[in-house]
């Protein structure tokens, strides 16, 4: 295995522990969330520049429409958690009332 | 070039593990903006110039403004960076399984075999592949084209129904 290889491995698996051991903040596990769109991004686009395969090159951007889609959502699921519970404490999503 | 490469791939997981370490959200989006402009110095030195540019304006100009203003909302009044105990002892714990990742699939080719053969490496082009590639979206890639402006739409008024408010939208108080 390459570094390079290795390296964006490395970088998807630190998002996504990141993403499953401990949050306290809803905002902070979409930012892992991001991350890991990221490191798909630089592994697609690495991917097809390595292998010159030019007719892979709408992947990265159609990936990145979608995770555009799936901010958005994000966001919009933060805007309304602040506005039902006040704050966007991922303990505090736990409660049964609100 | 492999070392300014070295360099890159550097920021790129330091700032990862900076976001996945739970800092506050500031901290945390200021991890992302550093790893993002990494991956984009990444992609360029790997002949992805359209491709970086894409995710340079998409996503620092566009999709972090917003979680930049969005972390707003997750105000802490004592703030922690990495230097604050919890947080150091996680990032410390990232840093040991990323060294341990590497010593033990990394090899002994770490510092000189990152396999820099892209089209950017190769030479000089008139027309860059990804270029071509991308325009491919605009001819027989049309269904994708079509597909991904049906998704962002649909995504507006998906944002619309949720951030309602009152009594109707999709998440409210019981």
């Amino acid at each position: 295995m390459t570094p390079t290889n290795l390296l964006m491995y490395s970088t998807f698996s630190l998002s996504i522990f990141g993403l499953s051991m401990h949050r306290s903040h809803l905002v902070s596990a979409l930012l892992c969330i991001e991350g890991m769109m990221l490191a798909l991004f630089i592994t697609s686009a690495t991917l097809l520049s390595t292998t010159q395969t030019t007719s892979l090159a709408a992947t990265p951007i159609i990936l990145l429409t979608f995770s555009a889609c799936e901010a958005g959502t994000g966001l919009a699921l933060l805007v309304a958690t602040a506005r039902t519970h006040g704050n966007d404490h991922l303990q505090n999503l736990n409660l049964l009332q609100c | 070039m492999v070392y300014f490469i070295f360099i890159t791939f550097f920021c790129l997981v330091g700032g990862l593990a900076v976001v996945a370490c739970n800092p506050s959200p500031y901290f945390g989006a200021a991890g992302l903006v550093l790893s993002s402009v990494a991956a984009c110095t990444v992609v360029v030195e790997f002949g992805g110039s359209f491709v970086s540019l894409i995710l340079f304006l998409i996503y620092l100009g566009g999709m972090l403004v917003v979680f930049a203003y969005s972390v707003a909302l997750a105000s802490d009044p004592f703030p922690e960076g990495i230097w604050d105990m919890s947080v150091g002892a996680y990032f410390t714990g990232y840093l040991v399984f990323l060294v341990g990742f590497l010593a033990v699939f990394g090899g002994d080719s770490f510092f000189y075999n990152f396999g820099v053969i892209g089209s950017e490496a190769s030479g000089f082009n008139v027309v860059r592949g990804d270029f071509e590639g991308v325009s491919l979206l605009y001819g027989l890639g049309g269904a994708g084209l079509v597909i991904c402006g049906w998704g962002l739409l649909l995504t507006l008024f998906v944002v619309l129904e949720l951030t309602r408010g009152m009594s109707r939208g999709g998440l409210r108080v019981i």
